[in-house]
C-alpha cells in the first residue's frame, strides 16, 4: 500500500548565514490512510512548517512531499489551489472562519469553490453541522459562536470538501482543555466512523494522550515516534 | 450568490470607512453632474446670446456675400425663399436683410457704419433688436426711422428725433446717394462690435435707397428647436445650398464658437479627470486598508483552496457594490442639487467672453446622460482603482499571512 503522505528528507530553512533557522531538517515521514497522528513538540520545533509543507502552503528547500503519490512541490498556481481545495482540509489555531458569513455559509464556501450545486451543498452543510454537533446553529455568525464551536465549524468546513486528509495546526491551542478534548473527540469520531485521516499538531499533554500515533519534533528533526 | 453576499457584507464590516469612501465617490459624481450642468447652461446662454441677438441660428446668404460683404451679390428671389421657410414646420421665423456699408453724419460728427435694412415684423421672431432698444422705439415701417447703438449715438452727439444723414452708393450704378433720417431709437446689445458699428433701417427703405428692389443679402433663421440648427439633414440645408445661395447653421457661420465649445468640453474632461484621479486615490487607499485588516482571513481562504482569480473577483465585486451605493446617492444628490440650480439659477455677474455677453443668473441644464453615463464612468473608474488592491490581495502568501496575524 502506498502511503497517503510521504515526505522524504524534507527541509525548510529561514534566513541566511549565521541567522539561518533550520525550521525543518530532513524530515522523512509516512502517513497511511486512516491514521490519527499528532505532531508534538515545543513552540518553534517546526510543527507548523511541516504541516504547511504537507499542505502545499509552502515550498521545501529540499526534499519532497507526495500526497497519494503526487509530488506537491511540483505544483503551482491554480493547479495547487485546486489541489488543496479538493484534497486537503485545513484547520488553524483560530480565526478560521469568515466573520461575515454564517456557520452554514462558511461550510458552503469551500463547496462553492468546488462547483458543487446549491442543493447538494445545502444537504452536505446540514450533514456536516450535525456531525460536529452544531445542528441548529446554521445561521450563527462566528462571533455568535464560542471558540470551541468555531473550531468545530472549521472541522466541518474541512470535512465538507471531502479531502483525503485534514491538517490541523494546534486546533485546540486557543481552547480550554475541556473544550479542546471535546473538539478532539469530534475529530476522533470522524477518524473512526468516516475513516478521515488527521494530522494535527499540539503541545498539550491531555491532547497528546488521545492521539494514536505521536511524532515528536525538536529543532526541526524527528526526535522519536510512538504508537499508543 | 454566496460570493455576492460575502462581498456585500464585507462592505459593512467597517461602516465608517465605507460611508466615507461612498461620500468621496458620490460627491465626485455630484460634482461632475453639476459641473456638466453648469457648462451646458453656460453654452446654452452663449449660443443663445450669439444666435438670438442678431445672427440667427442659421442663415441663407447669397453665395459669396459673406466673404467680404460685397453688396452687389444678392438674393433676388428672397421672397420665395422666405415664403418656403415660413411654411417649413421646423422654422420658427425667417427674416430678410440688406447689409451695406455707409457713412453716417450728424451736425457734429460722422462715422462709418454697417447699415442693416430689416423687416420689423419678421425680425421679431428671429432677433433681439427690439428688446435691445432702450430709448425711443423699434422700427415701425415708417420711412425715416433709424436705430443707432449707444456708443455711435454718443459719438455723433445725437438725441432722439435728431437728424442724421446716411451717405453711400447705389449697388449697381455706384452713384452716390444721400438720405435724411431722424433718430427714432437707441439700442444696446452688449457686445461693443455690434453697438459701435450697426445701424438699423427699414428693409424697404434700404431696398429703394441702394437700388436693391426685391432683393436681400441674407435671411436669418430661427428654429422651433434650437438644437436642430446644425443638423445637416434639415431641408433648408439641402434646398438652399446651390450656386445662388448658401445655407449654414451657426456652427458653420461661427467657427470660433465651435472651437470654444470644444474647449469647454475639454475643460470638463480635464477637471473630471483630475477629480476622478483624486477619488481613485481615495478608493485605492480605502481598499488597501480593508485588505490589510483582513490579511489573515485572505491567508485562510487561500489555504483552503481559493484561487487568486477568485480573490480578485471578490475585491472587484466589493468595489462594484461600493460604486453602486455611491452612485445611488450621487445620482439622487446630483439630481436635487442640479434641479435646484436649474430652476433658481446660479447668480453670476455680467461677463463678456469673445464678444458674447453673459448676464444675470445661469441655470444648470439636466440631461439624461449625466445620470446614466457619468455613474457608469464612476463605476468603471472605481473598478479600475480597485484592480491594484485586488492584485495585491490575490498575491498574499498564506504562510506569511497566517504568521503575521497570530
Ligand atoms: N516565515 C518564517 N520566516 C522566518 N522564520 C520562520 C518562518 N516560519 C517559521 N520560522 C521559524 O522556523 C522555526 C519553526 O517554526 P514553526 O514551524 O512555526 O514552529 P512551531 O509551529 O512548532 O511553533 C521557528 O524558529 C520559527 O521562528
Ligand atoms: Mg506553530
Amino acid at each position: 500500500m502506498i502511503p497517503l503522505i510521504n515526505t522524504v528528507a524534507l527541509s525548510r530553512f529561514f534566513g541566511t548565514g549565521e541567522a539561518m533557522v533550520k525550521a525543518l531538517d530532513e524530515v522523512s515521514l509516512s502517513i497511511e490512510p486512516g491514521e490519527f497522528t499528532a505532531i508534538v513538540g515545543p513552540s518553534g520545533s517546526g510543527k507548523s512548517t511541516l504541516l504547511h509543507l504537507i499542505g502545499g502552503l509552502d515550498k521545501p528547500d529540499s526534499g519532497t512531499v507526495a500526497l497519494n503519490g503526487t509530488n506537491i512541490a511540483d505544483m503551482s498556481g491554480n493547479k495547487l489551489s485546486d489541489f488543496r481545495r479538493d484534497n486537503i482540509g485545513f484547520v488553524f489555531q483560530a480565526y478560521n472562519l469568515i466573520p461575515v458569513l454564517s456557520a452554514a455559509e462558511n461550510i458552503e464556501y469551500i463547496m462553492l469553490l468546488q462547483g458543487i450545486t446549491a442543493v447538494k451543498r445545502r444537504i452536505r452543510v446540514k450533514e456536516m453541522l450535525d456531525i460536529v454537533g452544531l445542528a441548529g446553529m446554521e445561521n450563527r455568525r462566528p462571533a455568535q459562536l464560542s471558540g470551541g464551536q468555531q473550531q468545530r465549524v472549521a472541522v466541518a468546513r474541512a470535512m465538507a470538501s471531502n479531502p483525503s486528509i485534514i491538517l490541523a495546526d494546534e486546533p485546540t491551542a486557543n481552547l480550554d482543555s475541556k473544550t479542546g478534548i471535546s473538539l478532539l473527540n469530534v475529530m476522533k469520531d470522524l477518524n473512526q466512523n468516516r475513516n478521515m485521516t488527521f494530522v494535527f499538531s499540539t503541545h498539550d499533554q491531555k491532547i497528546i494522550e488521545r492521539a494514536r500515533r505521536l511524532v515528536y519534533l525538536r529543532d526541526g528533526k524527528i526526535e522519536k515516534e510512538e504508537t499508543q | 450568490m454566496l460570493i455576492l453576499r460575502l462581498a456585500w457584507r464585507n462592505l459593512f464590516r467597517n461602516i465608517r470607512r465605507t460611508v466615507l469612501t461612498c461620500m468621496l465617490i458620490a460627491s465626485s459624481l455630484l460634482t461632475i453632474i453639476l459641473m456638466d450642468g453648469v457648462m451646458l447652461g453656460m453654452i446654452d446662454v452663449m449660443i443663445g446670446s450669439l444666435t438670438h441677438t442678431l445672427e440667427g441660428e442659421a442663415q441663407i446668404n447669397s453665395r459669396g456675400f459673406r466673404d467680404d460683404f460685397e453688396p452687389s451679390i444678392r438674393i433676388n428671389n428672397y421672397r420665395e425663399i422666405q415664403n418656403e421657410l415660413v411654411h417649413d414646420p421646423v422654422v420658427r421665423g425667417a427674416s430678410a436683410r440688406i447689409i451695406v456699408g455707409a457713412m453716417i453724419a450728424s451736425s457734429y460728427n460722422s462715422a462709418g457704419a454697417l447699415v442693416y435694412g430689416v423687416d420689423a415684423a419678421s425680425e421679431k421672431d428671429v432677433s433681439k433688436i427690439e428688446e435691445a432698444v432702450y430709448a425711443g422705439h423699434f422700427l415701425s415701417g415708417q420711412e425715416r426711422e433709424i436705430l443707432l447703438g449707444r456708443p455711435m449715438a454718443e459719438l455723433l452727439e445725437v438725441e432722439l428725433g435728431d437728424r442724421l444723414v446716411l451717405t453711400s452708393s447705389t449697388v449697381d450704378s455706384k452713384e452716390i446717394v444721400q438720405e435724411l433720417f431722424r433718430l427714432s431709437g437707441l439700442f444696446e446689445f452688449g457686445p461693443e462690435t455690434l453697438d459701435e458699428n450697426l445701424i438699423f433701417i427699414n428693409l424697404d427703405k434700404a431696398q429703394s435707397l441702394f437700388e436693391l428692389t426685391g432683393a436681400a443679402h441674407q435671411i436669418a433663421i430661427r428654429f422651433n428647436r434650437p438644437e436642430m440648427a446644425n443638423d445637416p439633414t434639415l431641408n433648408i440645408y439641402k434646398s438652399f445650398n446651390n450656386d445662388q445661395t448658401e445655407a449654414n447653421g451657426w456652427l458653420a457661420l461661427q467657427p470660433t464658437m465651435g472651437a470654444m465649445l470644444e474647449m469647454t468640453g475639454y475643460s470638463t474632461l480635464i477637471v473630471g479627470g483630475i477629480l476622478f484621479l483624486l477619488a481613485s486615490l481615495g478608493i485605492i487607499n480605502s481598499m488597501f486598508m480593508s485588505i490589510y485588516e483582513r490579511i489573515y482571513e485572505f491567508g485562510v481562504i487561500k489555504s483552503v483552496g481559493t484561487r487568486p482569480a477568485e480573490i480578485i473577483k471578490l475585491i472587484l465585486t466589493e468595489a462594484f457594490f461600493l460604486a453602486l451605493i455611491s452612485c445611488f446617492f450621487g445620482i439622487i444628490l446630483g439630481y436635487f442639487v442640479s434641479s435646484y440650480f436649474s430652476t433658481n439659477g446660479i447668480p453670476m455677474g455680467r461677463m463678456e467672453m469673445s464678444g458674447i455677453v453673459l448676464d444675470g443668473n445661469m441655470n444648470t441644464i439636466l440631461e439624461p446622460y449625466q445620470f446614466i453615463n457619468f455613474p457608469i464612468y464612476v463605476t468603471l473608474l472605481t473598478l479600475i482603482a480597485a484592480i491594484y488592491p485586488a492584485l495585491f490581495a490575490s498575491k498574499i502568501v498564506p504562510t506569511e499571512a497566517l504568521q503575521k496575524a497570530l
